[in-house]
């Protein structure tokens, strides 16, 4: 059987997400190696290629108009399109920009106008082109990649969790972050991490996104009676990674 | 069985006497909260604690527990009890474990937990501190506690140690004890007793009336959509409850991508797609779609289908799922009692 070519890409990011997956080490990747053929990895090596490949792995999110020609050109010639990282699935950190308009100073300071920091809305790269698999998490999760990556091998398909991070901290009985005096958002952040925040006495900042039907009237109530919040507060709380899913 | 006495300071170097021979699992502190834990040493063990974060079902059925091994020869089982001492059970956690004894006896016996069952010695302990969500002294009042093999019991000047099974009698054959008093039998019997009126929280029905009124409620769908409002379907109620005996299976390859392993987490019967099902032609089909029909379904086995089955609610009264839920509407005593207040 003929290896998969798989190839890395990306976009607006830090990258982080394709340093993870250089995190599993020598032992891991060289085995990977015997079942995968990298074609393109600007982490981990100097070749590009234009052929045909079998797996994209896109990394980052979709910010110019640019982007989405490049895009296009990656999905006209992968088989199969991987959102790789919370900036690729949900436009992620990037996304905070859009309910803004005085960062570029604020971040950038004098050099706010150069030209390469005129960049459009941050859109999950979904709003350009089909994506066949979703990889969340900021970064993701490299033993959670290692599932999909066998997965994908074996022709099945990776079933990712649908239910909360809370569900992750009681199998590993994590002291809840509110019996701390805390607040969290676990009830309403998409599991699959294992929840290694909370475990670490951090609150949860929902980096893979919100389940289905998440109840944030219910979320900003907790926020308030449990976590003293203020009402403000609450409503706005963190949308450090959720920006492009909340009004 | 017997009746045995230990001196308070005698009991941690009779703990750690066990150790040598055998596993010990015992509540250990956890920050502000406790665990069942391995002991590494006597001095960890807290029999002051109120109660645990998980239930002492995970030293036979952990929340993710290898069921298979394979590669591209042979799949295997991976059933391989440790004889394991469990100390410290609150008689409440007894309860619960009778309960999934017999759950996971009915129809199937299902080895990955018997075989570590049967491995298991359990001492149960006396019940020093109350948790403050605990009701455990007014739910299913009439089933007893019966699956441990002794009962420790703190009294003034030590503990009174009941044997019941002949395990529990080899735990009492070693140095350090006597023979207790009637005496130190009868002291024992009235702390038991008077713990039982320590709980701030009350559901004064009878199991049976219960189970009868929650199945008479199930086409009230206002009084559920009202009970579970603020529900995230986070599954906290679920997995950290005593009785709650639902998994899901999982297969994964190893990086060689020929070998690999069979893995069953704890489910949860209040996440979203718990009981969603793929039919012919790949749709899915929810037959619980939305969050209160869960919320529901989890009083309706609790409070009357499982109670058909047992002879009692499928509650201990332990509080955990009540403390655990970030919204504090998982508490049995809350919806019980307003089920039980309102007409239908
Ligand atoms: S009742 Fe509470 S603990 Fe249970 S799923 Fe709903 S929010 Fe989570
Ligand atoms: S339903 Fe709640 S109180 Fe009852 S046994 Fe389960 S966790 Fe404990």
């Amino acid at each position: 059987m003929t290896k998969p070519r798989v190839a890395f890409f990306d976009f607006a990011s830090c990258e982080g997400c394709q340093i993870e997956f250089t995190n599993h080490g020598d032992a891991v990747i060289l085995e990977l190696l015997n079942h995968l053929d990298i074609v393109e990895f600007r982490e981990a090596m100097t070749e590009t290629t234009n052929e045909p490949i079998d797996i994209a792995f896109i990394e980052g999110s979709f910010t110019r108009e640019s982007d989405r020609v490049r895009l296009q050109a990656i999905r006209s010639r992968a088989k199969t399109v991987i959102a790789y990282g919370a900036c690729a699935v949900t436009g992620g950190i990037n996304a905070l920009k859009n309910h803004q308009d005085d960062f570029a100073e604020e971040v950038y300071g004098e050099a706010a106008y150069m030209p390469h920091l005129r960049s459009g809305t941050a859109r999950p790269i979904s709003a350009a082109i089909k994506v066949d698999h979703e990889v969340r998490g900021c970064p993701v999760s490299k033993e959670e990649l290692l599932l999909v990556i066998s997965n994908l091998l074996h022709g099945t398909t990776y079933a990712v969790p649908t239910f909360p991070v809370c569900a992750q901290c009681k199998r590993r009985e994590t002291v809840c972050r509110y019996e701390e005096g805390d607040h969290c958002m676990g009830q309403v952040a998409r599991a699959g991490c294992g929840a290694p925040c909370p475990a670490d006495g951090i609150p949860c900042e929902a980096c893979r996104g919100f389940v289905d039907d998440a109840n944030l009237g219910a979320l900003e109530k907790v926020l308030v009676e449990r976590a003293g919040f203020s009402q403000r507060r609450a409503v706005a709380k963190s949308r450090m990674f959720t920006a492009n899913l909340r009004s | 069985m017997g009746a045995y006495f230990i001196g308070a300071h005698e009991l941690l170097g009779w703990v750690d006497g066990l150790r040598e021979s055998t596993r010990i699992i015992g509540p250990v502190a956890k920050r502000q909260r406790f665990v069942f834990a391995e002991l590494e040493s006597a001095a960890q063990l807290r029999l002051d604690y109120d109660v645990t974060i998980l239930p002492p079902k995970k030293v036979f059925f952990p929340p993710k527990q290898q069921i298979l091994a394979f590669d591209s020869e042979r799949v295997s089982d991976c059933i391989d009890p440790v004889p394991t001492v469990l100390l410290g059970v609150h008689f409440y956690d007894v309860k619960g474990l009778d309960m999934t004894d017999f759950l996971m006896r009915e129809r199937y016996e299902d080895w990955n937990y018997l075989a570590q069952r049967e491995a298991t010695t359990i001492v149960a302990s006396s019940v020093q501190s109350v948790a403050p969500r605990a009701f455990w002294g007014s739910i299913g009042a009439h089933v007893r506690p019966q699956g441990h093999d002794a009962m420790l019991t703190k009294v003034s000047e030590g503990y009174v140690l009941e044997t019941r099974t002949p395990k529990g009698e080899r735990l009492a054959g070693l140095e350090r004890f006597r023979h207790a008093t009637d005496d130190e039998v009868a002291g024992a019997e009235r702390v038991n007793a008077a713990v039982m009126d320590q709980c701030s929280q009350l559901m004064p029905y009878d199991s049976k009336e219960i189970a009868t009124k929650v199945r008479e409620s199930f086409g009230n769908e206002e009084l559920w959509d009202d009970l579970a409002m603020d529900c995230f379907s986070c599954g906290s109620c679920n997995i950290v409850c005593p009785t709650c005996y639902c998994f899901d299976v999982r297969d994964s390859w190893n990086v060689d991508q020929t070998s690999g392993q069979r893995t069953r987490y704890w489910d949860a019967c209040l996440t979203r797609e718990f009981a969603a099902v793929t039919m012919a032609g790949g749709q899915k089909e929810n037959f619980r779609e939305h969050h209160a029909s869960r919320f529901r379904h989890r009083f309706m086995r609790k409070a009357a289908y499982l109670h058909d089955k047992l002879g009692g609610p499928a509650c201990t009264g332990c509080g955990r799922c009540a403390a655990a839920c970030t919204a504090n509407i998982a508490d049995p005593v809350r919806v019980i009692n307003t089920i039980m207040g309102v007409t239908l």
